[in-house]
């Protein structure tokens, strides 16, 4: 997936109000919570048919280590 | 082998349904008749005479009347067990019409639809008793389990009407529901899950999470002539879960 693309559906599902860039800490967001860690998990299992682990969830920082998570190659 | 009584059983791959069917296969007057996809998981099932493999796939639900024709044309069965059953984590916002679907054909409309055959005289005996695998989620909630708890609470109305629809013929009709047992469903909903948050869901069991053998103890009193007066229930056996 075009990163442009990830940036914009993780943005609409979080219903973010702030921009969104890879450097952003998703855990610093205000809108992060553990029903924000479902929908991130529910829209990664969708797109990528990557199944995030809770161990996951707690190591990931900004959208960077999320891109990581899920695997760089998937991302152009 | 003279057999009395025949059962069928979904999910009997897995978990809950292949304990259930592991009991009744010791008695070999009963013959089990297990649906599932995945016969590697029960190598040692299918070494016994009486247990019968049904390979197929619930979402298929429109073929279930097909294979009734097909496998079991002259069976009348005296149990019925839905075991089969999704369980997933999705928040409302990603649960499209297809996604809900799926849930409610797995965990609903396949045991609607396998009942509606085997509801017929042919396929059943009069005083026969049906099962089905709700879950505490059917009457309580949780954040992601929309469609879980929705297709669980869906059972219990069906198995209401059905157990009057049936009561003419003395055909009971019973919901289960279990708290958190030890099967391969939970295992992999603790993989999704962080430690912490696991430790707090077996906390919630004041005596426990369970294992198969506990349901599945109730499953064949549920079967059994010794329950014939019940009918029409929701019996819930969670380690005291769901009283607090
Ligand atoms: N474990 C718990 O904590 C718990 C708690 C409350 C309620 N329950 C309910 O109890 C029931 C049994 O749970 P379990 O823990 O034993 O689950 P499980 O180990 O995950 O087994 C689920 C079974 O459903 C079958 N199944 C799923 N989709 C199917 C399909 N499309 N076609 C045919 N078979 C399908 C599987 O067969 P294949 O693998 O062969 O496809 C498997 O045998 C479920 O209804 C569950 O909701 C469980």
């Amino acid at each position: 997936m075009n990163t442009a693309k990830f940036l914009e559906l993780v943005r609409d599902e979080l219903e973010l109000d702030s921009d969104l860039h890879v450097s952003t800490n998703l855990k610093e967001l205000d809108e992060w919570d553990s029903m924000a860690a479902m929908v991130l998990i529910g829209l990664v299992s969708n797109e990528f048919d990557v199944n995030l682990t809770g161990d996951d969830i707690n190591s990931i920082t900004t959208v960077q280590s999320l891109i990581e998570k899920i695997g760089t190659e998937r991302f152009e | 082998m003279s057999i009395k009584k025949n059962i069928l059983i979904t999910g009997a791959t897995s978990g809950i349904g292949k304990a259930l069917a592991c009991l009744l296969v010791k008695d070999l007057n009963t013959c089990v008749y297990g649906i599932g996809r995945d016969e590697e998981k029960i190598q040692d099932l299918l070494g016994y005479e009486n247990f019968i493999f049904l390979k197929f796939d619930l979402f298929k639900v429109e073929e279930i009347e097909e294979l009734f024709k097909s496998s079991l044309g002259d069976i009348k069965f005296s149990g019925f067990v839905h075991c089969a059953g999704l369980e997933e984590t999705l928040p409302i916002g990603l649960y499209t019409v297809d996604r809900v679907q799926q849930v409610f054909t797995v965990n609903v409309f396949s045991a609607i639809e396998i009942v509606r055959n085997l509801s017929k005289k042919k396929y059943s005996l009069d005083q026969a008793s049906f099962i089905l695998l709700s879950s505490v989620m059917g009457e309580l909630g949780q954040p992601g389990k929309i469609g879980y708890c929705a297709s669980k609470s869906a059972l219990l109305g069906f198995a209401r009407s059905l157990a009057l629809e049936l009561a003419k013929r003395k055909i009971r009709v019973n919901c289960v529901s279990p708290g958190i047992v030890d099967t391969p469903l939970t295992q992999k909903l603790f993989q999704q899950i962080e430690e912490e948050n696991k430790s707090r869901i077996v906390g919630m069991h004041p005596i426990g999470i369970g294992e198969p053998n506990d349901v599945v103890y109730l499953i064949e009193y549920l079967l059994g002539d010794k329950s014939k007066w019940l009918t029409g229930q929701n019996i819930k056996i969670d380690g005291g879960y769901s009283i607090q």
